[in-house]
Parts: structure tokens; sequence; C-alpha cells
């Protein structure tokens, strides 16, 4: 089955996968090769992609991604996000120290661009957080 | 004597200034370069959003989503783009054109105006015009925009619209048509438009989790979002070719004043030792008479 994983900044992933799983706003999904044709809205989360049939759970890659939408058929899935990072990239030690950041920003705000910046960041940090915690169950 | 030195120190001051906006025309070619291959990269996004979206209007009357309204427009919010920094040309002032000039459009027919502005210059722009509320202002935006920044433009202008507190969201920005080309102009993002024409794959059976209701929202917020984080990035990459083309005719009108500089000064000495000269065999003159 082929994935693409599209984000505002380009095309971050165009090859052939065994098994995706997404958070959706429906509860979380996972999706095999020959899957029924479904468009689905997914949430902020962690994206898990196994690549080979047989590959154990700690060769799954982990995506932090933002909300956006699934596409699903049968031979295909389109994911549609605004932001993907790639679990290897996220320091866990860093996306802590900003989520702390963006919440002592939040009860600093005093506008609303403020208030609609830190919230933006609260949400983003916390699931690179939790995509961090997934690899880090990986290596461990 | 005075006049050369003068004018010696005139050729420095214009020497050190050429420095000065060669570093930064080459800062902002490369700064481009990689602009304009980011303008290219949120292509695929916008075509996936737009053919959901055609899949959607098979079975849902897409037009009838809030985000479609079509209002009488009474009260409108423009987004307005310009830089942090000057010295990029006309890129600024091209900007502040066009939106004084709707500014008093507006003005003429009676509908209220609000302002989200992103970059320094637009925000001290907008901050001395009376016309206007500024409801947010955005600065020190990084050099490649991420969907961080582009959300928390897109939800203020999103929930504004929605509540009926604006009937059209416009985008003022700078439009890269091509290295040489950049044209500042007015795009409406909201109402979002639909475009008719996609044809879409006929797929009678495909399930819409939660429902097409939510589906639709997720899509539409995603199609908006990317007209204007399109928006963003041909702002940026606008901006440094602005920026180039400014700082090489600087440089050229800089090495243009020091060739002439220097001519006028070797000319200046050239003459000053003429005199001298002219001064030393008349002296000898006089004494061998």
């Amino acid at each position: 089955m082929h994935l693409q994983l599209i984000t505002l900044t380009g095309i971050a992933i165009d090859q052939e996968i065994y098994e995706i799983s997404a958070p959706t706003a429906a509860g979380p999904i996972s999706v095999f090769p020959g899957h029924e044709p479904l468009v689905s809205v997914a949430i902020p989360g962690a994206l898990a992609v196994r690549y080979k049939k047989g590959d154990p759970d700690d060769a799954r890659e982990f995506f932090a991604i933002s909300g956006g939408v699934i596409e699903v058929n049968q031979t295909a899935v389109r994911v549609l996000v605004d932001e993907a990072d790639h679990g290897d990239d996220i320091i866990e030690a860093e996306s802590q120290a900003a989520l702390d950041r963006a919440l002592k920003l939040k009860t600093e705000a005093k506008n609303q661009v403020d208030i609609d910046h830190a919230k933006e960041l609260i949400d983003r940090h916390t699931v690179r957080l939790q995509v961090a915690g997934l690899r880090r169950h990986k290596r461990s | 004597m005075a006049g050369t030195q003068l004018l010696k120190s005139r050729i420095r001051s214009v020497k050190s200034t050429r420095q000065i906006t060669k570093a930064m025309q080459l800062v902002a070619a490369s700064k481009m370069r990689r602009a304009q291959e980011a303008t290219k990269a949120s292509a695929p996004y916008t075509e996936a959003a737009r053919e959901l979206l055609a899949g959607l209007a098979t079975r849902t009357s897409v037009k009838s989503h809030p985000l479609f309204a079509q209002r009488p427009v009474k009260s409108r919010l423009m987004i307005v783009i310009a830089s942090d920094k000057g010295l990029a040309g006309a890129y600024n002032s091209n900007i502040t054109k066009i939106y004084v000039a709707e500014l008093k459009a507006d003005d003429k027919a009676g509908i209220k105006n609000k302002t989200i502005t992103v970059g320094r210059k637009a925000s001290q722009l907008a901050a001395r015009l009376k016309d206007t509320e500024v409801i947010g202002a955005y600065e020190e935006l990084p050099d490649q925009p991420d969907g961080n920044e582009l959300r928390a433009i897109l939800d203020s202008a999103k929930s504004r619209f929605m509540a009926g507190e604006v009937d059209a969201v416009d985008v003022i920005y700078t439009d890269f048509i091509s290295s040489i080309t950049q044209e500042a102009k007015v795009m409406r993002v909201l109402p979002a438009g639909f475009d008719d024409t996609l044809q879409p794959t006929p797929s009678n059976d495909v399930t819409y989790e939660p429902g097409t209701t939510e589906v639709l929202d997720g899509v539409t917020y995603r199609l908006v979002g990317a007209q204007l984080f399109q928006a963003l990035l041909d702002a940026r990459a606008s901006e440094h070719s602005m920026r180039m083309i400014a700082m090489k005719n600087a440089s050229d009108n800089a090495s243009d004043l020091i060739d002439d500089l220097t001519l006028e000064m070797n000319k200046a000495r050239q003459s000053a030792i003429t005199q001298e000269l002219a001064e030393i065999s008349g002296g000898v003159e006089a004494l061998s008479e």
C-alpha cells in the first residue's frame, strides 16, 4: 500500500508501506492493505508507520502530526497534515522546556494573539513529547 | 590639497557603504533561493485538499458550510503582509499603497475594517492609521514559516468570520511571479471559493468518519490555510528578491560614484602638482636673472 504524507512544507513520505496507525476524531485507527475506502479527520498525535510486513513494533517510525485529513482507498493512503515531525528529530528535553515556556506564556499572556499563540505551542509540544516518549519506549 | 583630502574621505565612506550593500545583496540572494524553493513545496498540499473537497462535493452540499457563506460585506478583515526590515526597494511601499487604497474604498462604502498585520513595517503603518482596528500583529516570523505561525493567524481570522464579526477576509501580499517580477495584490480567502470544474473520481462507497460535516470542516480549513500559507511564502520570496535587486542597484550606484570621485580626485591632485611645478620653475627663473 502506498503512503503519501503531505505537509505544508512538502511531501514527507512517498513510498510503499505495510501499516499506518493514526489518531482520528473517531478514535485511533490502523490501516492495512485492502482497507475499505475511508476519509477521516486526523487529530494532533503520534502517527506510526510500519514499512514491511513482519517488522517488529520497534522498527516502526513515529511522526508528531498536527490536525489534518486521512484518505484511504484499497491501494493507497494519503495523509494531509499541516506539520509532521519525525520522531528522531525531536529532542525530549527541548520539547519539555518549550512546553514549560508555552505554559508560562499562556499565564502571562496579555492579549488574544499571545493566548492563541501559547495554545498552539502547548498543543504542539504536548504531541511532540508524546512521540518522544514512544521513541524512548522503542529503544529501551 | 584640502580638496583631495575631502575627496579621499568621501571615497572611503562610499566604499564602506558599498561593502555593506554588497553583503546584503549576497545574503538576500541566498535567502531568496531557499524561499523560492519553499513557494513550490506547498503545492501538493493544496492539490490534495482540492481533490478531497471535490470528492466531498458529490456527497454533501459543500457550499452550505459556514466558511463558504457569502454574506453582504459590512465589515471585513485584512491580513497585511509586509517585512520586518526595510531596504527592500518598493516592497513595503507597494503594500502600503494597496492597503491605503483599500481602506479608503471601505471608508467610502461604509464598510468597517479590521486588520491583522504580519511584519513590523505593516504594524507600524497600521498603528498610525485611524480607519482601521488592529486586532493582531505578528512580527519576527521565521524565514521558513511553518504551520504554527499560520494556524495562529488562520484561527483568529476563521473564528471571527464564523462568528459573523467580519463578512470577508482578504490578504494583501506580494505575489512571487518570478525572481524579477513580483506583484502586490489583494486575495480573498474567506468566504472560501470552490472550484466546481475539478472532476472527482466517482466513489460512492467511501466512508466519512466521524461524518461528512467534520471532514468538510477539516478539508475547508486546510484549503483556506494552504492559501494563506502560500501568500506568506510568496511574500517572503518576494521580499528577498526585491531586497536583492535593491541592494544590487545600490552597490552599482556606489561603484559609479566611486569612479566619479576617483576621477575628480586625480584631476585635483594633478592640477595641484602642475601648480607647484609652475611655482618652482617660476622661482628658478627669477633667481637666474
